[in-house]
């Protein structure tokens, strides 16, 4: 038996298509039921999670696979195997600074390093941020948001947001320009370390046909 | 009056063990040491505490009264190549177990730390594959006296990796990026890395093969002959050799065996045959070794060595002993 972590969200109608192309099927809608658990015939069943807590479950062994987006793998920081990349949800992480601003109007990092104290940045993603912003040499005040990240640039909050970027309109319709890319992301599955071991025999012909 | 003392329960990543769960971990121990005494190991009981020079940057460090560094003991093979090189220095083979806990910082970046049970084994003083092949023994022989019927044993070998990357003249931010893609089996990552800064030719395609699944011991002749036409350096061919040699020389281990050459992870030290233990039950490895040729050497006496550690708070809960 293989429990598979299911992201809820844009994720979820492409991981299911990808599934059911090897005949793993819910046995009852996800978007429909309420059920948090999904039977999905008698070898497999899939939890329904944010995609934000599917690192986390297949690193701790409550789901021995799962499907989440790459920024989140790195968010987490969590100890998996990340076998394959789908190639969809693609989007950008992105430094994106107000138009007029110093850092917006030069789209350059090397000029906050003058601005004579840290640059505040806000983020849904305060790991991945600090990274590569202590990488740079940069020093960096994160203010770590929930929600409306873009917010925090417009309103003053802060001198930059750290965010995913799809089409650029959100940034666009509020002044906001990207400076630089952090990441790439795209969905990705991931696989518990022990999982990959010892239901070799179940996961193996799964990801040669997911690959 | 006094307050009371708050907080009142053990310190995240630290537990009290109380009878029966004290009982059980006594029983596990007590089958693992009858395992290791009968094949002629014999224990040492290092101190808690230690020059931090000893462990790596994971060891959680103070300072004494005369402002030296000290650490909580983080790792008893270190610990156990000090006592090798210096108290035992002339005598080979070696062969050494240990029991108690480790004392370890979360990650190398954050404060916390956590206590960790172990109990293992170390054969100091002997390089060939018939030692390798004896600790992969005795770590299968652990899994079987704790009941544990469907372990299985990956092995894979470090110097194999640092072959490859020598011969793809690798810098060390690629050799660290190529690692870390291998660890995590990311072929996508692996790729992409290989097609922008590894030039074309056998080392490249032989890096590429590391993210390959698993081969149970069966199939893995088949998989190290095609790694062996594939490898580009003699110091490739000799790990690979050196992993076909463990094998013949363990013979069946009654533990399912598999060869994986992307098994890379291990302790800074290892220098050749690296392997992992997983258990139905477990979400992480129970337990891992492998060679360390050079540690022995940072204390003065470089002997090469090998052995193996088990991870006791994971085993304990899974084992069925009497």
């Amino acid at each position: 038996m293989l429990t598979i972590a299911l992201p809820k969200g844009r994720l979820q109608k492409p991981v299911l298509e990808r599934f059911a192309l090897l005949g793993i099927r819910p046995d009852e809608e996800p978007g429909v039921s309420r059920k948090l658990i999904i039977p999905a015939g008698a070898g497999a069943r899939f939890v329904i999670l944010k995609d934000s807590d599917v690192p986390l479950y297949v690193e701790r062994g409550a789901a021995d696979l799962g499907v989440c987006g790459l920024d989140q793998v790195l968010e987490s920081g969590a100890d998996l195997l990340t076998p394959i990349d789908f190639g969809f949800g693609k989007c950008r992480l992105c430094l994106a600074a107000p138009r007029e601003s110093k850092l917006g109007s030069q789209a350059a990092l090397a000029d906050a390093a003058e601005m004579g104290r840290s640059l505040r940045v806000a983020s849904k993603y305060p790991r991945l941020s600090a990274r590569w912003f202590a990488r740079r040499g940069v020093p960096v005040d994160l203010i770590a948001l929930s929600g409306s990240v873009e917010l925090a640039a417009v309103s003053g909050l802060t001198d930059a947001i750290v965010d995913l970027v799809e089409s650029g309109r959100t940034l666009e319709e509020n002044g906001l320009v990207v400076v630089d890319e952090l990441l790439q992301v795209s969905a990705r599955l991931v696989v518990n370390r022990a999982a990959y071991r010892l239901k070799v025999e179940e996961l193996l012909p799964l990801l040669e046909k997911l690959g | 009056m006094r307050p009371l003392v708050e907080p009142s329960t053990p310190l995240p990543g630290t537990q009290d063990l109380l009878f029966e769960a004290a009982r059980r971990l006594r029983r596990c121990e007590a089958a693992l040491c009858d395992v290791f005494e009968k094949a002629a190991y014999g224990e040492v009981i290092p101190p808690a505490i230690e020059s931090a020079e000893v462990f790596g940057p994971e060891a959680f460090r103070a300072l004494d009264r005369s402002g030296k560094l000290i650490a909580l003991r983080a790792d008893f093979t270190a610990q156990v190549a000090r006592i090798a090189a210096t108290r035992l220095a002339n005598l080979s083979p070696l062969r050494l177990y240990y029991r108690g806990s480790i004392v370890r910082r979360l990650s190398a970046d954050s404060g916390p730390v956590h206590e960790r049970l172990q109990a293992g084994c170390e054969l100091v003083g002997a390089g060939g594959p018939e030692a390798d092949a004896e600790i992969l023994s005795l770590a299968a022989a652990s899994m079987r006296a704790l009941g544990l019927r469907n372990a299985r044993l990956s092995l894979g070998s470090t110097g194999y990796f640092s072959a490859l990357a020598n011969a793809a003249g690798a810098s060390p931010r690629l050799a660290t990026a190529l690692h870390d893609a291998v660890d995590r089996k990311d072929l996508p990552t692996l790729r992409a890395l290989c097609e922008r800064e590894v030039a074309e030719g056998k080392a490249r395609d032989a890096i590429l093969l590391l993210a390959q699944p698993p081969r149970p011991q069966a199939d893995a002749r088949a998989m190290l002959e095609r790694a062996e036409a594939l490898a580009p350096s003699d110091e490739a061919r000799e790990a690979l050799r050196r992993i076909s040699a463990a094998l013949s020389a363990a013979g069946s281990l009654g533990t399912g065996l598999e060869v994986d050459l992307g098994e890379v992870r291990g302790l800074g030290y290892y220098t050749g045959i690296v392997f992992n233990l997983y258990a139905l039950g477990s979400p992480r490895p129970v337990g891992g070794g492998g060679r360390y040729d050079t540690l022995l050497g940072r204390f003065g006496d470089p002997r090469p060595a090998v052995g193996f550690s088990l991870d006791l708070d994971a085993l304990v809960p899974l084992a069925e002993v009497g």
